[in-house]
This record gives C-alpha cells, structure tokens and sequence, in this order.
C-alpha cells in the first residue's frame, strides 16, 4: 500500500514536469514535445542534486516497466487505416525498414569508430 | 456511462496487456511483442463487436494522458547511466545525432520521391524513436499519430529482426556499436534485444534511444524546412 501511494505521488511530480514542459514550449515557442522537455529539465535537476532521485524513483520504475501500455492506444488506432496498406501503402513499410537499416549503421559504425581505444567497448 | 465506458476500455486494455506480457514470457519471439499482441486483441475485439476507434478512446484517451510523464520518466534511466554516458560521451551524443539525421532525412526523401502526402510523410519520419515521443512529434507536425506508431512498430521489430544480418555485414562488432545501432534505429525494442546479448549493449541502446529522442524532436523542424 505504502509502494502503491509512493508511486502515485511520483507520477504526480512526474506529470508536473510534463506540464511544466508543454508550458515552457508555448511560451518559448519552440517546436519540441514538451514531455521531451520536462524530460531534460528533470534529468539536468537530478544530475545537480537539486532534484532527488528518490522522490520520482518508484513513479519512474512504474513507467519505464510498463511503458508500452501506455502507447497501446495509439497503436490501435491503426483500425482506422487498414485501406492505405492495401495498395501503395505497403511501400511506406518497405521506406521505414530501409531507413531503419541506415539508421543502425551510420550511428553504429560511428560510435564504434569514435570509441576505438577507450574503456568499456570490448566484450 | 461515459465513465462505465471508459472504464471498460480501459480494463480491457490493461487485460489484453497483461495477457501479452504473460504470452510474451513462454513463447519468446520477436513477432509476439507485448504492443503487437494486445493491440491484435483489442482490433479484433472492436472488430468482433462494432466498436468504431471514437468509442474505445473514451477510456483510450485516459491512459494516452499518461504518454507525457511516460516520456519524462526516461530521464531516469539516463540518470543511472550516468557514469557510462560521461565515459563515452561523444561517442554516444555523436553516433546518436547521426543517426537522427539519416532516420529524418531517409524517411522524408524517400516518402517525398515516391510522391506520398504530407501527412503521411509526418508520420514516418519519426519512426526511429520510442513510441511516446513519436507520437508528441507527429501529433505537433501534423501526421496521424496511430501510423506514426505503426512505424515505429515496423523499425523496432524489423530493425530488432534484421539486426544480427546488418553486424555481421557492416563489421559492427563492439557493444557500443551494436548498442548504439540498434538504440538509434529500434528505441525500446531495439533495446530488449540488446539487452539479450549483454547488459552492456542493452545500456548503450538505452542511451542511444534516449538521445535519439531529444535530437530527433530537435532536429525535425530544421530539416522538415530544409527537404520539404
């Protein structure tokens, strides 16, 4: 019960800076989601310990093993848009798998590259 | 009964997770993934009984609310990579902002040279990262947030798919290659699989996929100005 009440409140602070992010990013103008921003702004607050880790930890715990149940709707929303993959659609599967390809291996290959002779990259 | 509605869809949906992520567990497949599966179950159960989309995101809507803390909370894994993150710092902020720039810029020239609509075009293009993000960045772009979840589906199952093919073909034989790789282009997905291999390449795709996140959320306005 005390772990259920904890990670509650936890979601509360979470959601605040959710809110604190969506308002900085109307107010600034900018054109970044502002959970995103919430999201920097949180981590920057717990790297200078002005934020503890233990008052958003259960909260975060919850979301991060349960993330995916929380874009469950968005995905079923495809019902709606069975008909575009009927014809040439199915060409936009074929775009995001090339992409993701070249994705994996212009990032890969130059992370790999730039940590050559550093600690931590052998197996 | 909006509220008895919305509570229906809203059980249901915690059902099908819950039975998505036991199935998960005993049979282990990359085809099977939890999103996959409960998604399948709730299509076929509005299908089965006429449901239309509108009525289920009465409840549907109530746990979308919770995308944005969702995506806040990832700063927390990337607090406890802390140590790692600063050893490798460049290597991780510059593979990853890499990869960005190719996952933006492929999806929108490609979209763009077989001639689709905009609206499609702003729902790939996100694809690379994690759902939540996707989401918040196609839904400020324009697009059709589903289909942007949709492709982000297909990169994190066919890139988690294709993955073992793409290291043996492109020499990419460190943690920190495969882990950024695979973080940049598949997100969460992408990231279970790492952390199959190791734990080590599963930490370097979660801060892969961190990082992709905030650049592409970044980046997708300068380059939507620049190619379309």
């Amino acid at each position: 019960m005390k772990r259920f009440i904890l990670i509650v409140l936890h979601i509360g602070i979470l959601y605040l800076f959710s809110m604190l992010g969506t308002w900085l990013k109307e107010i600034l103008n900018l054109s970044v989601p502002g959970s995103v921003i919430g999201m920097l702004l949180l981590f920057v607050l717990l790297m200078t310990n002005i934020i503890k880790v233990e008052w958003v930890e259960a909260g975060a715990q919850f979301f991060v093993s349960n993330l995916v149940f929380f874009f469950i709707p968005a995905t079923v929303g495809i019902i709606d848009y069975f008909d575009l993959f009927k014809g040439k659609g199915i060409l936009l599967i074929l775009i995001a798998l090339i992409s993701t390809i070249l994705v994996m291996t212009t990032s890969g290959l130059t992370s790999q590259f730039l940590a050559k002779n550093k600690e931590g990259v052998k197996e | 009964m909006n509220f008895l509605i919305a509570s229906f869809f809203i059980l249901l949906t915690i059902i099908a997770f819950i039975f998505a992520k036991w199935l998960y567990q005993r049979v282990y497949t990359p085809l099977l993934l939890p999103l996959t599966v409960a998604t399948v179950i709730i299509i076929v159960f509005l299908l089965i009984f006429n449901i239309d989309f509108d009525t289920y995101m009465i409840g549907g809507d109530l746990i979308s609310e919770l995308l944005g803390p969702a995506v806040v909370a990832l700063a927390y894994p990337l607090y406890q990579q802390r140590d790692r993150l600063k050893q490798l710092l460049m290597p991780l902020i510059i593979g990853s902002f890499i990869g960005s720039i190719v996952g933006i810029a492929s999806g929108l020239l490609l979209t763009k040279w077989f001639g689709f609509s905009d609206e499609l075009i702003y729902s790939i293009t996100s694809k690379s990262v994690t759902t939540p993000v996707a989401v918040e960045i196609t839904e400020d772009l324009g697009g059709i947030i589903s289909l942007a979840a949709v492709f982000v589906m297909v990169a994190g199952i066919g890139g988690a798919m294709m993955s073992n093919y793409i290291y043996r073909i492109f020499q990419l034989d460190t943690p920190i290659g495969k882990g950024v790789g695979i973080g940049a282009a598949s997100h969460g997905i992408g990231t279970a699989k790492a952390l199959e291999n190791s734990e080590l390449e599963g930490s370097f795709s979660s801060i892969a996929m961190i990082l992709s996140a905030i650049f592409v959320s970044f980046l997708m306005p300068f380059m939507i100005a620049l190619f379309m």
